[in-house]
């Protein structure tokens, strides 16, 4: 225990460490506000920058810019509509509405310390639970992630806005975008037509870019004279009562997005998603109505996203396995550096564990201190007039979409998606839906085939593991549930209409 | 932490909580070429299950599950649009479909941006940036305040190539 503490110390011993850690956040902060700029970019980029350092300051560089990148994709969410990240699509559903009424600050001050009290809330389950977690998570079968997939898929109630039709429809047309390409697991081209552009797949981080980023600029060229709202950036730390108001729905969240962080494959993008249509069908007596601008379905999102960052990190320090794309790149740093990541990692080298558990720890002290200094400065970029901003985002999401995979093509595409929610939103389809099943398609896919050819291809088989096996026995009772709170029936039944 | 309690925001309780049900109210009249867009979904999923029919097929596990289904949802849901949509009266004094889809400002920054897309292999990212926003800036300001266009789309250039191509190293189109 007393080495485990000083394990725990080494990074706060180190003036090197620290200034690392705050110059990850810091930088990790702006990385994650631009759309298609992702954590897992840096973090690559990263381990070639730092292949000659000692591996402590190359892991608290990394672990700063993990933070501060997963943070940085709401601001743009909530300011602009356009995510940085797929981890924030469901915080721009109600952030945005709050900037439109002037509440930005407000916004993004209640993200900020929401944010520091879920990543906390996450390294406490990475550094007391580990091991549990990291053995439940390794029970999931390919049956339980199609079944995660399915509970997301749900979410198109949700974030589908009016019409749940349209919702669907949007969804369904996301997944069938989804299947362009090679199929995984057997190789056979899907909608490629030939066309040796289409055979990698379409990214949905360049699909994300073009249907929030674009399509949101051309809407607001439809009213070009129409002057941006004034922010009010008097009060932006939430009070001490209002953070204890949101306190029990920041903890359901940070869990579950702990537990989602932790599976291998799913991240914060995922949890994020999960968590707001759970606050969405929990809170009833929200502060406005959901998609109106309730702060509850900020607080839920962003504590999951953050949650789910110590928990992408439990898989990987106790098994070797990465609960995310960026702690798969994390592996690769600690083998590059000579470690051998996998069970025996905690034992032969303790220091390690405690010391990610210590920049974790320091990244979020960072985060709330650099968050709330940058609140002024960044909701000040809404009050720009929208005839010079939008022309900046436009150029924004080229250099995104180009960083990607340095493709020409994928910046037609992601204007191409731009035009397309255009006209969705003109019709009424909300453009999230589409992405979700961009998102979920390949999961669903994927983990239904392989939990299908466990079955031997009988459908009988495969039905029954669904109530003979207990944690997908859980998950279908889940989604059960899920379809059954949506009815009149039950909406009555706890006084929500 | 009373005192910052005190001198701090409210706004998140305070907030009106008068449920809005605008958005579960149909509308009575179908805007301009709402027929013509779920008709172009449905077609969408009809050539969504025809391609998908090339594919492997006839187990429960075969490629050809998900994107036959997802093209028949797309097809079922689009269809339920479509007739819906024929119930609904036509809007008489709306505008036309294409005052309705393209307002003049979206048909000048759709052109500029493809011209941009075009451009960007050929004049390479920063020259074809530059007057992709200038021109972007000075038509929405409606002629107006050229020289701040120039001087805000020189500035935030070399600022967004600063950034990007020398500290995140990122490569420029």
């Amino acid at each position: 225990m007393e080495q485990s503490f000083q394990y725990f110390l080494i990074p706060f011993l180190s003036w090197e460490m620290m200034l690392l850690i705050w110059a990850g956040v810091f930088a990790g902060i702006w990385v994650g506000a631009i759309p298609g700029l992702s954590v897992t970019m840096a973090a690559s980029l990263l381990i070639s920058f730092t292949f000659s350092w000692d591996l402590n300051h190359a892991l608290a560089l990394i672990c700063g810019v993990f933070v501060g990148g997963v943070y940085g994709g709401s601001i743009t969410a909530i300011l602009l509509n356009i995510p940085g990240a797929p981890a924030a699509i469901a915080t721009g559903i109600e952030g945005y509405p709050l900037a439109q009424l002037g509440e930005a600050g407000k916004a993004i001050g209640l993200c900020t310390t929401v944010s520091v009290f879920a990543s906390f809330v996450g390294i406490l389950a990475l550094s007391v639970a580990a091991p549990v977690i990291a053995n439940f998570s390794l029970k999931f079968s390919p049956r339980d992630f199609f079944l995660l997939a399915v509970m997301g898929i749900l979410l198109i109630g949700s974030i589908g806005g009016g019409d749940p039709v349209k919702g669907v429809a949007a969804g369904a047309v996301g997944v069938l975008l989804s299947m362009v390409g090679m199929d995984p697991s057997t190789g056979e081209l899907r909608y490629t037509f030939g066309n040796i552009h289409l055979m990698a797949g379409i990214s949905f981080v360049t699909a994300m870019i073009g249907l929030f980023g674009v399509s949101e600029a051309l809407t607001q060229f439809r009213n070009a004279g129409k002057k941006s709202p004034k922010q009010n950036l008097d009060r932006i730390i939430p009070s001490w009562a209002t953070f204890v108001k949101y306190l029990p729905l920041s903890i359901r969240s940070s869990l579950l997005g702990v537990f989602i962080g932790a599976l291998p494959g799913t991240g914060g993008d995922v949890a994020a998603l999960l968590a707001y249509d759970q606050a969405k069908r929990t809170v009833r007596n929200p502060s406005r109505p959901f998609g109106t601008g309730a702060y509850e379905g900020i607080v839920a999102p962003e504590t999951a996203n953050k949650g789910a960052i110590g928990g992408a990190f439990i898989p990987m320090l106790t098994l070797g396995i990465p609960g995310d794309a960026v702690t798969a790149i994390i592996i690769g740093a600690l083998y590059i550096h000579g470690l051998k990541p996998g069970p025996m990692l905690m034992i032969e080298t303790p220091h390690l564990f405690w010391m990610i558990v210590s920049c974790l720890s320091i990244a979020s002290v960072a985060l709330m201190v650099l968050g709330l200094v940058s609140v002024k400065p960044f909701a000040k970029i809404i009050e720009i007039p929208k005839e010079i901003i939008m022309p900046v985002v436009i150029i924004l999401s080229v250099i995104g979409t180009y960083a990607i995979q340095n493709s020409v093509v994928d910046i037609f595409y992601m204007i191409g998606f731009g035009i397309l929610g255009y006209f969705m939103r003109l019709y009424g389809y909300a453009t999230g839906p589409m992405v979700l099943g961009l998102i979920l398609g390949p999961m669903l896919d994927a983990n239904y085939r392989r939990a299908m050819q466990g079955a031997e291809n009988q459908l009988l088989p495969f039905l029954e593991g669904f109530v003979t096996n207990p944690i997908s026995l859980f998950l279908t009772l889940s989604i059960v549930f899920l379809v059954f709170s949506q009815t009149k029936v039950y909406r009555r039944w706890r006084g929500f209409e | 932490m009373s005192d910052l309690s005190s001198s701090l925001p409210e706004a998140p309780e305070a907030a009106p909580a008068v449920k809005d049900l605008s958005v579960f109210v149909p509308e009575a009249h179908r805007r301009p070429g709402e027929l013509g867009a779920a008709a172009l979904g449905f077609l969408l999923g009809a050539l969504g299950y025809y391609f998908a029919l090339d594919m492997t097929s006839g187990e429960y596990s075969s490629p050809s599950v998900f994107p036959k289904f997802a093209s028949a949802l797309i097809m079922a849901c689009t269809g339920v649009i479509l007739l819906r949509g024929l119930k609904k009266d036509k809007q008489k004094d709306g505008p036309g479909l294409a005052a309705f889809l393209l307002p003049m400002d979206v048909v000048v920054v759709l052109i500029l941006l493809v011209a941009y897309c075009v451009a960007l292999p050929w004049l390479r990212f920063v020259p074809s940036s530059f007057l992709f926003m200038v021109i972007g800036m000075v038509y929405l300001q409606r002629g107006k305040n050229i020289v701040r266009a120039v001087l805000i789309s020189a500035a935030s250039l070399a600022v967004l190539v600063a950034i990007f191509r020398y500290l995140f190293m990122v490569i420029l189109p």
